[in-house]
């Protein structure tokens, strides 16, 4: 057997340590993967503003600990009911007139929202060099060399709890089962009296508050930095994309592959800085997969 | 109330973003008249006259007495864009100045100091120095600090005679005859970094940069460095904003291995990332960490923690913004009297210098102050001795310039960066450097 290091690639030992960042990476990204399917599933619209949600809130949080005498916990729900806040009146204001437009229209219509909580970010807090420090990541433990603190042990945890949550939720319950309706036929839904407004504003308010979660547990593992947080949604876009923007588990299962490829990519020299890519190409490489079966089943050639 | 404040302004900021790069590019003028600056001549004067350390620097004459007539314009052109605003150097230019205008001025005259913003549109910076010379008709350039406006208006500069004292990012700030730069550039302050990290042991060096045109001028200094060291030195390129500092960091401490260190050259927020990632991951003992001079910042070192006390080595062009020395007091005293909102640190501590340097030589024109006696004062600057520098600034008649090129190592403590190290050469295994250095010492002789 010929050894890796003969390949010019990295060896086991190497390798070990970035399966702990992919993994808590990967958790973050399906946990806003499964926030935005299930705000596309029930509204149509694909929020490319998720990430500049959460990375506001994060700010806002970072304001309060630095400049407040608050407990911390005060400043972390605070982001979470920004975020929330913010994209269920995004929803209330632009969800109806957006109704009946097509996909890419109000896709783009929420990168207007993306482009002014950017500039409004840039504009109050600079470009600074920040940090959001949770409790939790000051402590952790190891395996191997390899130190896990309790950060990336929630970022991972938080997308698996959160995909089981949400399978329940829009099983179990009458609010989810609305929104599967909606997800289905939103005419029809309507006609038979789901409350269309009131789902849809359910819909928007859970998504933006995961949208806050995620852009705290982001702003610790990644950086406090308005631009980064704000694009990292293209990481979990490619997740949902993955899973063709309907399946929950496929969304968890893709955010935690594309994290994880990601940092594996990393000390491989040969393709390192190209590892940017990863998202864009797994999302690619999927959709042609599955575009192959679809082709094959309605006997196009 | 403060959030509140700044949530009233926050909410108009993508507008405001709009009509800035609508407009193209925004001045700012500063003359003698102002009197704000003018009630506090007399302060500052007596300020200055009070500390007897500050007793061998003063703002111009320092005579207390606001100078009158037609503003001696000076221009600068200066970066300001979202994620880069190099005004801190602008502004404290801007301060000093002030201080002249309000200490008598330049025989009696005050300075009319026109600064242009720009961002990165290599059209828009040729027409701003083409506005500054030919319609706002500016004797000197002073406080120049753009990414891209070395390369973009050197040669315009050497056709029209400006000699500019600027500070320096693009390689042609420090490798043409008519730019003078302050600090010494990004590819310089990581060989210094380099070479503290090898005086600290380090067997094998890393040097981690963004993954950005032009970048390789960087890198490739280093790697002469290294090699004159007998260190081998492995470049790797980072695209920004980095997404996951967590690999970065592991990344860049295996390809340093058990003795080695690492060297980053990024903006302060994005080398924040890394290092606390590396914190985060226990690696800040599993290599020695350096840094090239935008990480000397008491907010770098704030948002670090102890925990990287003594353990992160940065490279520093000028002496901390607390040390002793008349300069220092000076400039301290200035910032506190003309710069209250401009933040104490290495970019105005430039803007403060260059200005001082440009005043000095305007001081010393016989006759009328034009472009062309201004400018060949400029040139004939030589020995300007300052305790912000750890060697003499100059300018002189020579195909380049790289007159700060000798250094200091900070490193964080206590949540402010305090010296570690003090003045050392930049290594003569930079061509660049080796020229520089043939030519100071025949200057000496000669």
């Amino acid at each position: 057997m010929i050894a890796p290091a003969v390949l010019g690639l990295p060896t086991w030992e190497d390798f070990k340590p970035f399966i702990v960042t992919g993994l808590a990476l990967g958790g973050v990204y399906a946990m806003s993967g499964v926030g935005m399917v299930v705000l596309y599933r029930t509204t149509g619209v694909l929020n490319l503003a998720f990430g500049a949600v959460g990375a506001m809130g994060a700010f806002i949080a970072w304001e309060i600990i630095n400049t407040t005498t608050l407990p911390n916990a005060v400043a972390y729900l605070a982001c979470v009911a920004f975020a929330g806040a913010v994209t269920l009146l995004y929803g209330s204001v632009y969800g109806r007139g957006l109704a009946g437009r097509d996909p890419l229209t109000k896709a783009v219509a929420t990168l207007g929202l993306a482009l002014v909580l950017l500039g409004a970010m840039s504009w109050i807090w600079s470009d600074k060099a920040r940090t959001l420090d949770l409790a939790t990541t000051d402590s952790g433990f190891s395996v191997g060399d390899v130190l896990i603190n309790w950060t990336q042990v929630i970022g991972l945890a938080f997308g698996v709890a959160l995909t089981v949550t949400t399978v329940a939720f829009l099983r179990l319950t009458r609010t989810g089962t609305a929104m599967r309706a909606l997800a289905d036929d939103r005419e029809i839904a309507a006609t038979l009296g789901v409350p269309v407004r009131r789902v849809e504003a359910a819909a928007w308010l859970a998504s933006g508050m995961v949208s806050g979660a995620a852009g705290l547990l982001l702003a610790n593992l990644v950086g406090l930095d308005a631009a980064t947080l704000t694009f990292l949604v293209i990481s979990s876009l490619a997740a949902g994309l993955i899973a063709r923007l309907h399946s929950i588990v496929a969304t968890l299962a893709a955010g935690i592959a594309v994290g994880l490829v990601n940092a594996l990519v990393t000390p491989i020299a040969s393709i390192s800085q190209y590892r940017d890519m990863t998202p864009f190409v797994m999302a690619t490489l999927a959709l042609m997969w599955v575009s192959r079966n679809d082709l094959r089943v309605t006997g196009v050639r | 109330m403060r959030m509140k404040a700044r949530f009233a302004v926050g909410g108009t900021a993508a507008l405001l973003s709009v009509s800035l790069a609508a407009c193209g590019s925004g001045g700012t003028t500063t003359n003698g008249n102002d009197d704000n600056n003018s009630s506090a001549a007399a302060a500052t004067t007596a300020a200055v006259a009070s500390s007897a350390s500050a007793a061998a620097s003063k703002c111009g004459l320092g005579n207390g007495q606001k100078a009158t007539g037609a503003p001696i314009p000076i221009g600068a052109i200066v970066t300001k864009q979202p994620g880069t605003d190099f005004t801190d150097i602008t502004n404290g230019a801007k301060a000093y100045f002030a201080c002249v205008n309000a200490n008598g001025g330049i025989g009696g005259r005050p300075v009319g100091y026109d600064v242009e913003t720009e961002q990165t549109d290599p059209a828009q910076v040729a027409s701003l120095a083409h506005k500054l010379i030919e319609s706002d008709k500016v004797v000197a350039m002073v406080g120049n600090i753009s990414l891209i406006e070395c390369s973009v208006n050197h040669q315009y500069y050497e056709t029209k005679g400006f000699n500019v004292v600027g500070a320096g990012i693009a390689p042609e700030c420090y490798g043409t005859p008519n730019i003078a730069a302050i600090n010494m550039g990004a590819r310089y302050s990581s060989d210094g970094a380099a070479q503290a990290l090898v005086r600290k042991g380090a067997k094998k060096l890393a040097i981690v940069v963004s993954n950005v045109p032009g970048v390789d001028y960087v890198t490739q200094g280093v790697q002469l460095v290294g090699k004159s060291l007998g260190v081998p030195v492995r470049v790797i390129k980072e695209n920004v904003p980095i997404q996951d500092a967590n690999s970065v960091a592991i990344k860049a401490v295996q390809a340093a291995g058990g003795d080695g260190g690492v060297v980053l050259n990024f903006t302060p927020p994005e080398a924040l990332k890394i290092l606390q990632a590396a914190q985060r991951q226990g690696l800040q003992g599993r290599a020695r960490w350096g840094c090239s001079t935008p990480c000397n910042t008491d907010f770098l070192a704030q948002a670090l923690g102890s925990t990287w006390d003594g353990k992160l080595f940065v490279n520093a062009e000028a002496r901390l913004a607390d040390a002793d020395g008349p300069d220092m007091a000076l400039y301290r005293s200035v910032m506190s009297q003309y710069g209250k909102d401009v933040p104490v640190g290495s970019f105005s501590q430039f803007g403060f210098l260059q200005a001082r340097i440009a005043t000095q030589a305007l001081m010393s024109v016989k006759g009328a102050i034009t472009p062309t006696s201004a400018n060949a004062a400029i040139e004939a600057v030589k020995d300007f001795k300052s305790d912000m520098l750890c060697k003499a600034w100059y300018f002189g008649k020579a195909p380049l310039h790289v007159p700060n090129n000798v250094d200091l190592t900070v490193t964080p403590k206590g949540g402010k960066m305090a010296q570690d190290e003090d003045c050392f050469p930049i290594a003569d295994a930079e061509p660049g450097i080796a020229k520089v250095r043939s030519i100071e010492r025949q200057s000496a002789a000669g």
